[in-house]
């Protein structure tokens, strides 16, 4: 009898303690600046910000990092819409009803919190809020009517009383702004425009009325009227972007300080000697530029004053400052610029930039993992195997040659390695495993980045702000095995307003544009691919497929190449997908159609797609077939062209129903197919080899579902081993195996391990909105779990919910927030995947599904190895010295 | 053979859209409410404002609740339905609460089974919600210990014939035990074929006399 206890697929995938942060890490972000204040009233100094992404933070003043955070809701409900600092910090956000909270500043723990909600919900958005005299305002606008005005006790939300509704018939939409306590709008026909104010907390109605030609000239004007940035002291505006006005004592104030540059960001501030008008802009010969104005004689403070040719801030917009006199009578400045890339710097006097922060990577859309060059010297020697022609002699001397170099290299490597210690950073060569690697990752904001894998560090940016990173698309056409030719990289994607299509290729290892370089296209663009075969530079051709179904080829010259392609076109709201074959007809490409496929039922049934998922590009399947208890085998059914649709839409019984389908992308031939009914579909699927996962909410039940679909050819091989799948020859429809679990959290993105050949184990992983990220073996989604499995290995007991314990947590007790993304890459070792996940913050790690198999374990004692070693060696040379001693003294006997 | 070699890439005009749970439409009325309750601090944890690692995530994160300093948490604007109330703690684990809230704003607190999601275990309410446990996330590593390696049967069989080999020809050497052996071998030649309870009798008597060696005396007792 054989013993049925053997198990070979360890479960158990987490980490040791003493491996945290060894190959992993987290950077947390908190998003664009919205709102920020500096709290220097604590011990420890910091900034207050609230973000875009409905963060409020407090970062440390001196290093920038995160001392506390708190995410709200990503829903227009955690919305914040105004970060007031009093004793407490004080926030209101959401979107009718509002929330109003306080916090303590220091630790960021809540102090209080009560709601408002309004009556008028259709006003609501134009509500503005601040706080005065531990008293929050509220203000309403009723354009062309009245304004209505509440106030509230800060700390309990207690009405005092009445909402006052103060006349205001002069309001116009868009040309009012709001200093706090003045409310301002420019008012009246074009040409006679007054500019009339108004100090809304005041008991009696004053009107401030000026007419505008006093300060700008009403021919010419369109700038409008804008509120100065930053946390202000004195109520200002701008008019027509050029005059800083202020009002002071019930009257307006024109500065004599003009704007310096039409895109400048003017903010007030209070200094010791008066308050100060701080102005900042990007100017096209002298670079980022910042003056400093005394508002009260006019006259520049030389030593707030910047240029710096070299600091690229992208539309810069001074977030708030504070300036503080030192011991010595010196001005100590400190200013929070947000740039319209989304970074923040911190800035002190004469312009050194204190820390910044690459916001942008809060909202990250594309990942792609590529591969370092090889040094000059491995290059070297592997040319050198490449050069067969030449005499002995010559290959002889070429290898003395090449060896002397890396014997220069060693030694130089040593003297270095006594002068400086790790603090150099490693070069950008591959290493020994494969493991370093570059991360390019394409922000929402259209900035682009190279991330140095092992630590996190940003090696180059690109921002181009013309990008539109909506269904962005990365593809890497050359790799960096190809020396001398370098790297390449395409990002593909829309021109801001026009929404045509944009492409950026660059060197993923510098950062600098190559190639194609920038490229506008003057049409939409539908659908983009990469052409599976190299050309003489080993560059895959990127083929587009623009709006009028015409087909553009980069580079032109690989259209000859396009033999075989084919294409499909989802819409989203649909449900159709047209599918395309791509012809080259002897000048150019052709896109014919070839297939139609309406996804649930007819055009009108009112489905839309959620995910097209089709299979990676060069996705590699180890072994065709699963071995069955018999030692039968089952072969799977891996379909190249395979794409699984998820569409959800509604349903006269089942009220709304999810339909997986699964479509050869190539004939359009429906392969598979699972509908659920009650149930809405979730953006997320995972699909690899012969397998598919995707997620699901069941109403009924009301719980989150996994379903997957297996499917297999047969106990007999549909086509004979080694052939090529032909989707168009194929006939028959594979078997599938279905099974679906129960999800304890709510998932919000999932992806499959990847490695190089595909031996390793496959594990899913799901990040929760829990802020954990779980790695889930496939064992435990297979139809056949519970079974036996080959060879007398046993199989998880079936049970209906999936175990997601600390133990499957990739990232520990590091919470990340908002995981959206999970990316895996594979590495150069077999047993090893790379994986990012994107959302708020960044986490990075590596898994190893099926152990590290083939890398020596990291606690592997070297020490202990090398002491018993030499101790073997030892005994056994005093073991022969002290038997031939003894030998001598029996022949002496 | 013609080979057909396909490629089809993902569709670019996609991006995914994030979809938090919703709960169905029909279930939502007009009024707002609040889920109040109170989290209890894991009682091993150290010192430190934990509220601020804390959440309370409803329906993973479509409303989110945050801990004031004694430990409670009012969610506001709450529509009826049913809720997943989830406290979120980095190194603790808390047990997740159903809260459904009826049309008429009565609030009914059970236990989380997404198995036999009819079964009903109901908890108070106001929530009061208690750690569990810690999450063990890491693995332990085993640790090389001199006991676990002494008491390894392999061990052991092989050290304690490396202790008879050894220690008993030493033993030999030791004058008394000496005299014992040269007794008993006296005792043997007196007597041609002693009979073993005489020679273990005297083996005894002789031991009670040398009271001093400790060792000689286990070593006695092994032989037996």
């Amino acid at each position: 009898m054989r013993l049925n206890t053997k198990t070979l697929i360890n479960l158990s995938v987490c980490i040791y303690e003493d491996q945290i942060g060894k190959f992993d890490w987290r950077q947390t972000y908190v998003g664009r600046i919205k709102f920020s204040q500096f709290d220097t009233v604590s011990t420890a100094k910091k900034i207050i910000v609230a973000t875009e992404e409905n963060v409020l933070a407090a970062l440390n003043l001196k290093t920038g990092q995160v001392v506390w955070r708190h995410v709200f809701e990503s829903a227009s409900t955690g919305n914040i819409q105004l970060l007031a600092i009093t004793d407490k910090v004080v926030t209101v956000s959401g979107s009718n009803p509002y929330l109003v909270r306080g916090w303590d500043s220091a630790t960021g723990v809540l102090q209080w919190e009560w709601s408002l909600s309004l009556e008028n919900d259709e006003q609501a958005d134009f509500s503005e809020w601040w706080v005065q005299n531990d008293l929050l305002i509220h203000m309403l606008p009723v354009f062309g009517s009245h304004l209505e005005v509440s106030m509230y006790h800060l700390a309990s939300g207690q009405n005092r009383g009445y909402t006052s509704k103060l006349p205001a018939s002069w309001t116009r939409e868009s040309t009012c702004v709001l200093t706090p306590p003045y409310y301002t709008c420019i008012s009246g026909e074009r040409g006679s425009e007054n500019l009339i104010s108004m100090d809304v907390t005041s008991q009696a109605v004053q009107l401030i009325t000026r007419p505008l030609s006093e300060y700008v000239n009403v021919e010419t004007y369109d700038g409008g009227i804008g509120a100065v940035d930053g946390s202000s002291v004195i109520p200002a505006f701008t008019v027509d972007d050029k005059k800083i006005i202020m009002i002071k004592n019930n009257k307006f104030e024109m500065l004599t300080t003009n704007v310096g540059d039409a895109l400048a960001s003017v903010a007030l501030i209070d200094m010791a000697n008066g308050p100060v008008v701080l102005q900042a802009w990007m100017d096209d010969n002298q670079g980022f530029t910042m003056t400093a104005h005394s508002v009260a004689t006019g006259a520049e403070l030389p030593e707030l004053r910047v240029t710096d040719r070299n600091l690229k801030i992208p539309d810069p917009e001074v977030s708030s400052a504070v300036c503080t006199k030192s011991n010595r009578e010196q001005l100590v400045c400190r200013v929070l610029i947000s740039s319209g890339d989304d970074s923040v710097h911190l800035m002190q006097q004469g312009g050194r930039v204190l820390w910044s922060r690459e916001e942008a990577l809060a909202n990250v859309v594309a990942v792609e993992f590529v591969e370092l060059p090889v040094s000059d010297l491995d290059a070297a020697i592997e040319s050198e195997f490449d050069q067969k022609e030449g005499s002995i002699w010559a290959a002889f001397s070429r290898r003395l040659q090449t060896q002397f170099t890396q014997l220069q290299t060693l030694v130089q490597s040593i003297q270095r390695g006594e002068g400086l210690e790790e603090d150099a950073p490693s070069a950008l060569v591959r290493d020994y495993f494969g493991l370093h690697k570059i991360i390019v990752l394409v922000t929402d904001v259209g900035k682009i980045f190279g991330m140095d894998n092992l630590s996190g560090a940003i090696l180059w940016q690109y921002y181009e702000a013309d990008l539109d990173t909506e269904g962005v698309v990365v593809f890497t056409r050359r790799t960096a095995r190809h020396p001398p030719h370098d790297a390449y990289l395409t990002v593909v994607g829309k021109q801001e307003g026009t929404g045509n299509g944009l492409i950026i290729s660059l060197n993923p290892i510098t950062g600098t544009l190559i190639g194609e370089r920038l490229l506008k296209l003057d049409v939409q663009l539908l659908q983009c691919t990469l052409l599976h075969r190299p050309d003489n530079e080993k560059l895959h051709a990127l083929i587009l497929l623009d709006k009028e179904e015409n087909v553009q080829v980069l580079p032109r010259s690989a259209a000859p190449l396009v033999e075989n392609m084919f294409m499909y076109v989802a819409e989203r709201n649909t449900a159709r997908v047209q599918g395309y074959a791509l012809v080259f007809n002897g000048q150019q490409v052709e896109a014919i159609r070839t297939w139609l496929v309406q996804l649930g039922g007819s055009a009108g049934a009112g489905h839309r797609i959620v995910v097209a998922l089709g299979k990676a590009p060069g996705e590699r399947v180890h072994s065709p077939g699963r071995v069955l208890p018999d030692r039968s085998v089952l072969y799977k059914y891996v379909n190249p062209n395979l794409v699984l649709f998820l569409t959800e839409g509604p349903d006269p019984l089942h009220k709304d129903i999810v339909v997986a389908t699964c479509v050869d992308a190539a004939s359009g031939a429906i392969v598979a197919a699972q509908s659920h009914r009650r149930a809405r579909a979730l953006p997320h699927a995972v699909h690899t080899e012969h397998y598919l996962a995707y997620l699901y909410y069941n109403d009924k039940h009301r719980r989150t579902e996994i379903a997957t679909l297996e499917l297999y050819e047969g106990k007999t091989r549909w086509l004979p081993a080694g052939a090529a799948f032909s989707s168009l020859s194929s006939e028959r429809a594979p078997s599938v195996e279905r099974q679906a679990f129960i999800l304890s959290g709510a998932p919000t993105a999932a992806a499959t391990t990847v490695t190089e050949r595909s031996l390793t184990d496959k594990h899913v992983l799901l990040a929760l909105s829990s802020g954990a990220v779980v790695e889930v073996p496939w064992v435990y989604l297979e139809a056949r779990r519970g079974g036996a499995g080959e060879d007398g290995v046993v199989l998880p007991a079936h049970a209906p919910e999936l175990p997601l314990g600390g133990d499957a947590r990739l990232n520990y007790n590091r919470t990340l927030a908002r995981p959206a993304h999970i990316h895996a890459a594979p590495a150069g070792l077999e047993s090893t995947s790379l994986v990012l996940t994107t959302g708020l913050d960044l986490f990075y790690t590596r898994v190893a599904p099926s152990k590290t198999f083939d890398l020596l374990k990291d606690d592997f004692d070297y020490y202990l190895i090398t002491v018993v070693l030499a101790g073997l060696i030892l005994a056994t040379y005093s073991t022969k010295y002290f038997a031939s001693r003894k030998m001598l003294k029996q022949a002496w006997k | 053979m013609k080979q057909l070699l396909a490629t089809v890439l993902t569709v670019c005009t996609f991006s995914y859209v994030l979809s938090a749970v919703n709960i169905p439409e029909e279930e939502v009325g007009n009024g707002r409410y609040s889920i109040e309750g109170k989290v209890f601090p894991p009682e091993d944890l150290e010192l430190g404002p934990w509220q601020v690692d804390t959440r309370i995530h409803v329906n993973g994160g479509e409303y989110i609740g945050f801990i004031r300093g004694d430990g409670t948490f009012v969610i506001h604007n709450v529509p009826s339905g049913s809720y997943v109330v989830e406290i979120i703690h980095p190194d603790y684990m808390y047990e997740p609460v159903r809260v459904e809230i009826n049309s008429k704003g009565k609030f009914r607190a059970r236990k989380v089974n997404y198995i036999q999601t009819s079964q009903v275990i109901q908890v108070p309410y106001p929530l009061r919600l208690k750690a569990l446990s810690k999450f063990r996330y890491f693995q332990v590593r085993e640790q090389w210990r001199l006991t676990d390696f002494l008491f390894n049967p392999m061990v052991i069989m092989m050290i304690l014939p490396l202790l008879f080999i050894m220690i008993l020809p030493k033993m030999m050497n030791d004058p008394e035990t000496k005299e014992d052996l040269k007794q008993i071998s006296n005792l043997a030649k007196m007597s041609e074929m002693p009979e073993m309870s005489e020679m273990f009798t005297s083996l005894f008597s002789g031991g009670a006399a040398n009271k001093a060696s400790a060792a000689k005396a286990k070593q006695v007792k092994k032989r037996q």
